[in-house]
């Protein structure tokens, strides 16, 4: 990205208010007795849901995940080896994936491999750097047609993660940074000394020639759950709940990591072999997989408002359409019979235009301030507004001060 | 009190929707919620009053105006915005504008105040 001579301060802007209110309303949580779980939720969600607007440039909290990142990796320089470097792991790909999935973003609808291919150097550089396995040179990840990646959030301990919008619109998360596992192994990644709870990890598999699919990542339509643990890949709780859309082809065995065996919702999602989809149709083996694989998950529901609701909302509006134009048939009958043709509207030449309605617009632009002085000179108008916040055409902007002219 | 005009922005609007997430799962209450927001509205107001240098200058034409409760409410055509960096432009935009002195607010609030209390300030 090139550095601009001014930096925005919007997104500065942003995280200064979002850090100030979530300090100040600290206390209130825990006068209510509201664990601070929920307040970092709260933030999490709340920066999540800015960065999905796509308003504000999502680089800030790309400085933030490497600045948490470096924290956090000091934090874990003190555990075990095989830890430390793959969070070492975690903090160069991360840089890389930040480029790797803006660039692949147009890439997404054809060869999901492609954008595969692109993170296997890093990764091999890494595995081969910590003397894992190298049978992991399959992608980390897969897409299926249809899935973009959409943003990158950062959990609370700094790791990056993809969001990635299908084409129906459900949301999901992928964990793009894994340990590398060999194909339908599963390696425990930590140290059996650990704490942890049964870890589910990632299942690679190798790309094999002519296999549309890699394993991908496990994708939760509706829960993707990321236990927090103290360990390595600090990964937050978090639930999506997205539309239970069609899931495409793919699966990724995300690494949770559940603490002390508490209960990660969906989180088992060990899975066998996906790669059986390989050709296959995508919808059905999906959807039993991932029916299946998620347990809490509510039972897949198809939307049926829209086109498929209900006909009695319909049949209300037929018949008051037609009552209507027996009106004004009527109406035209009487006009023609008195000599008077009227066939148009009475109102087709008023001024005011009935157009407005009908515009449409991805983004209402808006600007939201106070006035320090508005003046008008016959139809010659004079703005002088403070402090605004502005949304144009789908960007944020502010400003401490704003002059503006218009004639009416 | 501050004012609540930065809520419908992107910014208020995410918080919002977060705030609604978690009462409907039932982690905060109703209550509580509207106290986040209440919190929001102090920093945001505080934030673009102190935090914020830069100037925008607009020009286009204007549609339809209306100044009611002490907000002005505009619409406009063919705006261009100009930054000192760059320029922005669309087919139309809605400014909504609250009372930039305060006093006009704060009186009304002390005079409200002054009935409850029998106690004329003016």
């Amino acid at each position: 990205m090139a550095s601009s001579a001014n930096s925005n301060p919007v997104p500065k802007l942003y995280r200064s208010v979002i850090e100030d209110v979530i300090n100040e309303v600290r206390e209130l949580f825990l006068d209510e007795g509201v664990d601070e779980q929920v307040l970092m939720e709260l933030k999490t969600l709340w920066e999540n849901k800015l960065m999905q607007s796509k308003a504000v440039e999502g680089f800030h909290t790309e400085e933030q995940a490497a600045l948490q990142a470096a924290a956090q990796q000091q934090a874990q320089q003190s555990q075990q080896v095989t830890q430390q470097t793959q969070s070492q792991q975690v903090l160069l790909p991360q840089q890389q994936q930040v480029t790797n999935w803006q660039s692949t973003r147009p890439n997404v609808t054809s060869a999901p491999q492609q954008q595969v291919i692109v993170q296997d150097p890093k990764i091999l550089q890494h595995m081969s750097a910590t003397g894992m396995s190298a049978a992991a040179t399959a992608a980390t990840l897969a897409l299926p047609t249809g899935v973009s990646p959409y943003q990158q959030l950062i959990t609370s301990q700094g790791q990056i993660l993809q969001v990635v919008r299908a084409a129906n619109g459900a949301q999901y998360i992928i964990q793009p940074q894994q340990q590398m596992v060999l194909q339908q192994q599963v390696l425990p990644q930590m140290q059996p000394g650990g704490v942890q709870a049964p870890v589910i990890q990632q299942v690679l598999t190798p790309l094999q020639g002519g296999l549309p699919q890699q394993t991908g990542v496990i994708i939760q339509p509706q829960q993707i759950v990321l236990t927090g643990n103290k360990v390595q890949q600090n990964t937050q709780v978090m639930q999506m709940a997205g539309q239970a859309g069609q899931m495409q082809q793919v699966q990724q065995v995300q690494q949770v990591q559940q603490a002390q065996g508490g209960a990660a919702q969906g989180a088992p999602q060990q899975q066998q072999q996906p790669q059986a989809q390989g050709g296959a149709a995508p919808g059905a083996p999906q959807q039993q997989q991932a029916q299946q694989m998620t347990q809490p998950q509510p039972p897949m529901m198809l939307q049926v408002d829209g086109a498929g609701d209900t006909s009695s909302d319909e049949d209300e509006e037929e018949e008051e359409e037609e009552y209507d134009e027996d009106e004004d048939e009527d109406k035209d009958k009487d006009g023609g019979e008195d000599g008077q043709v009227e066939e148009e509207p009475l109102n087709s030449e008023d001024d005011v235009s009935d157009e407005e309605d009908q515009e449409l617009f991805d983004t209402e632009n808006v600007v939201v301030c106070q006035y320090d002085k508005i003046h008008r000179s016959k139809n010659k108008w004079k703005f002088h507004l403070k402090d605004g916040i502005m949304n144009l055409n789908g960007r944020d902007y502010v400003f401490s001060k704003a002059v503006g002219d218009a004639e009416w | 009190m501050a004012y609540q005009l930065y809520r419908n922005t992107t910014l208020g609007n995410s918080l919002q929707e977060s705030l609604d997430e978690l009462i409907q799962t039932q982690q905060i209450t109703p209550q509580l919620a509207l106290q986040v927001l209440l919190q929001f509205d102090k920093a945001i107001n505080t934030a673009l009053a102190n935090r914020v240098r830069n100037r925008v200058n607009f020009k286009g034409s204007l549609n339809t105006y209306r100044f009611c409760d002490n907000v002005w409410t505009f619409v406009l055509n063919d705006v261009e915005f100009r930054e000192v960096t760059d320029l922005v432009k669309v087919d139309k935009v809605k400014i909504v504008a609250c009372d930039g002195k305060r006093a006009s607010y704060t009186c009304v609030m002390i005079l409200l105040f002054d009935q409850l209390l029998d106690t004329p300030h003016l």
